[in-house]
């Protein structure tokens, strides 16, 4: 539970993260572990969006512990066996595809998220650019990937049984895509904009949220 | 006027009279073809699942420990199950053949629960009607809509182009969408998330104390009322619409650093500022107005 000695500290966390680091501060970080842990996660997230010119990203293993212990709690995955694998084929293996879809795009767009945040407020416009368009691109070439895995189980021969709703799945995706479309070139035009990077990360996770149902859908016909 | 066809006439007459609800029975039959009717006895806050592809639900509480189901379907394709299982009642329809029309699929339902059941219902098409239930509730569609009225406990319902409306509601609520609208009437929640991506959101609520009231939408139309002694904290940014604001808010001393240059924003306080209330936007428009 965070206290308001947590609250006033996530409040000064971004000058900490830039080295100015206050008397008070470095105390409630002796003695508060929830905030040193979310120091950790922060300063490897920082470590990651210097190397966000790298195609390969890796998630903190922190954010990934918390985000399998969560899975495994909703009892969305089991336990795997001792893959010697990375996190991203181990995961692939185990959830069902429309839970990976929706679980992994999650996750993504968390590590997305976290690394266009405003801890790199200060750096100048073609690097916001670069570092959006760089987190955001697992997330939409995957998406294309499950798009595409869904258009061909829409043109698979198993029968439709509810129509309306898988119109409404269709039409809200279409929605969905136009708004996506929007927030993209806002982000383009003012790539400072978290506001926009925000609605675009929704976007996207309605998108991959839908995209899960399609597929489904077109795995069983409901 | 000719009295045989007179009374021809009237013979034909008292004879449709006759055969009419003999009639309307046939072809009343098929909408009937398939009744269930079931009833459980239950623990204190049982759980009730729903599981329906297509058609309408209806549950509404009762003073009995006793969950009643009443299900009617018209095709023999389908069948509809209700099961007890300790304290938890399942309730489903299943598809028994492969090849169905859409038609064939659906059920309408009947449910009787008690006031303190716990609700999960996933109805894809159709629509969800809960009334009086005071337990914990999720709800989930694709295309339907969801109308819940004097509800309480904590209420997640999820619909991707269904509408939604809630009367009189209290407790926690979390509600999202894509392009359903949510209307959120006379309600007493100390906690309301509502999001939808083009539907509009309306909200006629009280703001209660520490109170947090969220709702976020992407275009279309946020509209709030309040009463001039409610008392929150306002933050309402719309990044292309308009924000449109009747309350005589106190703007904040110190602004928060977190304010986007690129966006509309109105912040501030309406009286001593017990609730908090965040109303976004992306080029919708937000109006903050004052109940007449």
């Amino acid at each position: 539970m965070p206290t308001t000695g947590c609250i006033d500290f996530q409040n000064q966390m971004e000058k900490w993260m830039e080295g100015e680091r206050s008397p008070q501060g470095q105390a409630h970080v002796r003695e508060c572990a929830r905030c040193r842990g979310l120091l950790d996660d922060l300063s490897l997230i920082v470590a990651a969006a210097r190397d966000s010119a790298s195609a390969q990203m890796e998630p903190p293993p922190g954010l990934w512990n918390s985000l399998r212990a969560q899975l495994e709690q909703e009892g969305l995955i089991h336990e795997p066996g001792r893959a010697t694998a990375g996190w991203f084929p181990r995961m692939f293996g185990v959830l069902p595809r429309p839970v990976f879809a929706g679980a992994y795009l999650a996750a993504l767009i968390a590590v997305a998220f976290a690394l266009s945040g405003p801890i790199n407020q200060r750096i100048n416009k073609a690097r916001w650019l670069r570092g959006s368009e760089s987190a955001m691109l697992p997330v939409t070439s995957h998406i294309k990937s499950v798009e595409q895995g869904t258009n061909a189980s829409a043109l698979s021969p198993v029968p439709d049984l509810n129509p309306v709703a898988t119109a409404s799945l269709h039409e809200n995706l279409a929605i969905v895509d136009k708004y996506i479309a929007l927030c993209e070139k806002s982000v383009q035009e003012e790539p400072e904009n978290e506001f926009a990077r925000d609605y675009l990360v929704d976007a996207y996770q309605q998108k991959a949220e839908l995209l899960a149902q399609l597929s489904e859908r077109g795995g069983n016909g409901r | 006027m000719n009295t045989s066809q007179s009374v021809s006439s009237g013979t034909r007459w008292k004879a449709a009279g006759l055969l009419a609800p003999g009639f309307l029975l046939l072809t009343a039959a098929p909408a009937l073809a398939h009744r269930l009717e079931q009833h459980f006895t239950v623990d204190p806050r049982p759980v009730i699942t729903i599981h329906n592809p297509n058609g309408k639900v209806i549950v509404r509480a009762w003073a009995k420990p006793e969950v009643m189901v009443v299900a009617n379907h018209a095709s023999a394709k389908v069948e509809v199950n209700a099961e007890q299982s300790g304290n938890r009642v399942d309730i489903m329809t299943r598809q028994l053949e492969d090849t169905i029309s859409p038609d064939d699929l659906r059920a309408d339902y009947e449910i009787n629960v008690p006031e303190d059941a716990e609700l999960q219902i996933h109805n894809d098409s159709g629509e969800v009607n809960v009334a009086n239930v005071l337990g914990d509730m999720n709800v989930e569609t694709v295309a339907a809509g969801v109308d819940l009225e004097d509800a309480a406990g904590y209420l997640t319902v999820k619909t991707v182009g269904g509408s939604f409306q809630c009367l009189r509601c209290a407790g926690r609520l979390e509600v999202s969408s894509i392009s359903g609208a949510l209307r959120l009437l006379s309600l007493r929640s100390y906690h309301v998330r509502a999001q939808t991506a083009t539907g509009n959101i309306l909200f006629d609520g009280e703001f209660l104390p520490n109170g947090l009231y969220r709702l976020k939408n992407y275009s279309g139309a946020i509209e709030v009322r309040f009463s001039p002694g409610d008392s929150f904290d306002l933050t309402a940014t719309s990044l292309k619409g308009r924000v449109n604001n009747q309350a005589k808010l106190t703007p904040p001393t110190h602004p928060p650093h977190y304010l986007s240059k690129f966006s509309n924003t109105i912040l501030g306080t309406l009286n001593a500022g017990r609730a908090k209330v965040e109303l976004s936007s992306f080029d919708g428009t937000i109006n903050v107005l004052k109940r007449d």
